[in-house]
């Protein structure tokens, strides 16, 4: 016993005084929100000058070119002055909502009127297209005559890049608005009313939970709620199991396993191991919610007394904190152990990395099941993928915060769980006590399994 | 000694990996205060031996005893090992890393605080206890490593090859180590293909090839088995004495001289005589014991 804890101690002494800690502790919380906020913001981000658009307008009488134009003018005017709002809302916002404002945000336009000029349709586009080719015009849009009268007509966008989603969509939100407003005042309505007719209506959204009790109005908090403890479970165990991999590879390269293995019995060392990288992970996560802790009781009564009063942290309930930890630990004993198998298997840590790479897609097959479950938490796809033990860590958390399941099922995915622990950790500590006194050469699978045979 | 119960009984014991034998039907027995030479070339079974001696891996039959009991986990504290796969940890201090070993063997706290001090001291590397182990030569980790099998003062001591990549200083002071802890009445046990070595350290050996042990003894007996009747000369003038099988088996010239075998019940004098009889000049004339190379060699070629 006291040589187990000597192995925890040293491990998690040495662990704990790296750089590599030190670093991660800082920029962990920094990776996350890179991760989770700064793709979208990315994806939506207009580089390059403004899109040059053509418009050419064939109603009876131009009627819909002005509209659409100042449409799209003054959409960029008005971001502008809310551009500052628009950042204070993504922090808060789910994740779509976030990506259409920011998209939305960033498109400028140039916009011109085609001039028919009495030439044919195709004398035009062939003009316009070759206009396209000189790269003088990003795209443009033509109109048929019948778009306002006839309800199938359809419009059309000639451009190069049509991949860019945002400017499209912009297109076809202007576009529509205004017909649909030439509709409607052709129609008999009159102007100053269609604004208010068109309004859209707002949908405030209320959880409900398995007591039938209402809770507070649901801002699209809880959604990046559940998607950052989705990533945040993928990341770390993703992170730990690569320190026990490293752990595991570093004893066998520098040769200290046969010295470990004539003083400590293997299974005590591999276990030490474990509990030592398992404790160093604790300890990064205790720090990263202390200081999570410490801005919610600190800095928000600061902001709300400056006058910054609708920051609207999502409420989770403490014992969230509780499955948090114990699905963490799930997830760090299941896939660890895997790291064990394979650090044990390999003779260096390139060899090791390639390995891993299953084990990495077994982990990310989790993360992606978990966007699945967020749709429909307590469908029986969520149900079963719940309980497989590889990828309950990320798929349960997800479920207990967007949609808390029984918590029979809560206790049947963590029994699962941990049975399967305990069985990798019988494979993996009969795989070590051989495979880290093979040197040389790595090991085949037909021998892996023999040596997990052998008594 | 030798009448004393012996620290170390390996009885019959074997092992196989697969199809391959590593060790068969193998029995020794190493007594206290001696040094016992395991010897052998390259994959003869010695290591493997020694994982058994020591609890790492568990023979297929067989059975080993250590200070008269059955071996257990607990015994392991009795043993220090110094494997020939060996090293430290690259970025742990000399000093946590020896305390770290100490621990692992049940010395703890001020007790292992002492001793790390101490062999440090001997050794000659106090001034490298808070340096981590990739700033050491290579050498120096030799001798950090050495510390790490005998800093729990265990009775039975396993040296693996413990002089490959020393230089002759510091080969002088591990074996200057090794014969003070056999002074102190440790048994140690030590494995080797360098026969020189062997030959100046222990006073037993045992040989073994393919997986069998193929000789045993102590060197004074094995070598005494091997007398061959060699005779290293150098002669001015008599080489026709040399042509006689009646008197000499073997003959092999080197830059400075020759070396003879006798033929079987020849007689050196008579050779020594022979040549005066033959009017040569005799410069060299030297009856030569065989090496334990030399006995080595021929033992491991002779089954092939």
């Amino acid at each position: 016993m006291n040589k187990l804890i000597a192995i925890i101690k040293r491990e998690y002494l040495q662990k704990v005084r790296t750089k590599f800690f030190v670093i991660m502790t800082v920029l962990g919380p920094l990776m996350l929100v890179a991760f989770t906020i700064v793709p979208g913001l990315l994806i939506s981000m207009k580089t390059g000058g403004d899109t040059r658009i053509a418009i050419l307008d064939q109603t009876d009488g131009v009627k819909l070119y002005d509209s659409i134009r100042n449409s799209l003018l003054k959409l960029e005017r008005d971001e502008g002055s809310s551009k500052g709002q628009a950042l204070g809302d993504a922090a808060n916002s789910n994740s779509k909502d976030r990506m259409e404002k920011a998209g939305r945000a960033s498109g400028s336009f140039r916009v011109d009127q085609v001039n028919p000029n009495g030439r044919s349709l195709d004398e035009i586009k062939r003009e316009l297209n070759a206009r396209i080719g000189r790269d003088e015009l990003d795209g443009y849009l033509v109109i048929p005559p019948d778009i306002v009268s006839n309800s199938n007509s359809k419009s059309s966008y000639y451009g190069r890049n049509v991949g860019d989603v945002f400017t499209r969509g912009q297109l076809r939100d202007r576009l529509n608005s205004t017909v649909r407003r030439q509709r409607l005042i052709n129609e008999g309505v009159k102007d100053e009313d269609v604004d208010a007719l068109s309004r859209s209506v707002d949908l405030a959204t209320y959880p409900v939970n398995e007591k039938g009790e209402e809770g507070a109005e649901d801002s699209g908090a809880g959604f990046a709620m559940v998607f950052i403890i989705a990533f945040l479970i993928y990341m770390t165990v993703l992170l730990y199991g690569q320190v026990v991999l490293g752990a595991i590879i570093e004893e066998k390269e520098t040769r200290i396993a046969e010295i470990l293995f004539s003083s400590v019995r293997p299974f005590q060392i591999m276990f030490g191991k474990l509990i030592g990288v398992s404790l160093m992970a604790l300890t990064q996560l205790g720090i990263w919610a202390a200081a999570f802790a410490a801005l919610v009781l600190l800095a928000v009564p600061a902001m709300a007394a400056r006058g910054f009063t609708d920051i609207n942290l999502p409420h989770l309930p403490p014992f969230f904190a509780v499955y948090f930890f114990l699905f963490f630990l799930l997830g760090y004993f299941v896939y660890s152990t895997l790291y064990v198998l394979i650090g044990s298997m390999v003779t260096t840590s390139q060899e090791g990395g390639q390995m891993a790479m299953p084990v990495i897609f077994l982990l990310m097959a989790g993360l992606y099941l978990a966007f699945a479950v967020i749709r429909a938490p307590n469908s029986s796809f969520a149900f079963w993928v719940s309980m497989v033990p590889f990828f309950a860590p990320i798929t349960m958390m997800v479920r207990i915060v967007s949609q808390t399941p029984p918590f029979w099922q809560i206790a049947l995915s963590l029994g699962i769980g941990f049975l399967t622990v305990v069985i990798l950790l019988w494979v993996a500590s009969r795989i070590y006590r051989i495979g880290m006194l093979m040197y040389g050469k790595k090991a085949s699978i037909p021998e892996v399994i023999r040596w997990a045979r052998q008594a | 000694m030798t009448n004393s119960s012996p620290s170390v009984v390996v009885d019959h014991i074997s092992k196989s990996f697969g199809e391959f034998t590593a060790v068969n039907d193998l029995s020794l027995a190493v007594h206290a205060g001696r040094v016992f030479g395991l010897l052998g070339p390259n994959g003869a079974g010695k290591t493997t031996t020694i994982r058994m001696i020591v609890n790492i891996t568990a023979p297929d039959s067989g059975r080993i005893k250590l200070f008269g009991q059955q071996i257990t986990p607990a015994l392991q504290d009795r043993i220090g090992y110094l494997p020939e796969e060996r090293g430290l940890y690259k970025k742990m201090k000399v000093g946590d890393q020896l305390r770290f070993f100490a621990e692992l063997k049940s010395v703890s706290g001020k007790e292992a605080e002492r001793r790390v001090d101490r062999w440090l001291d001997r050794v000659k590397l106090t001034e490298w206890k808070s340096k981590k182990a990739t700033e050491l030569s290579k050498g120096m980790q030799q001798k950090i490593q050495f510390i790490t099998a005998v800093i729990h003062e265990p009775d039975l001591i396993i040296l693996d090859e413990p002089f490959s990549g020393l230089d002759p200083v510091n080969v002088d002071l591990l074996k200057e180590i090794i014969l003070e802890l056999k002074a102190a009445g440790k048994t140690i046990i030590f494995s080797t293909h360098q026969m020189e070595v062997a030959e100046r350290i222990c006073d037993d050996i045992c040989l073994i090839n393919r997986s069998r042990k193929v000789l045993e003894g102590s060197i004074r007996e094995v070598k005494r088995g091997f007398s061959r009747n060699a005779v290293a000369l150098r002669l001015v003038g008599g080489e026709s004495v040399l042509d006689d099988r009646a008197l000499i088996s073997n003959v092999e010239r080197h830059s400075d001289g020759i070396e003879v075998l006798l033929a079987e019940g020849a007689n050196p004098q008579t050779l020594l005589k022979e040549l005066l009889a033959a009017g040569a000049t005799i410069e060299r004339f030297e009856m030569i014991e065989p090496s334990l190379h030399d006995i080595f060699v021929e033992k491991v070629t002779e089954k092939e």
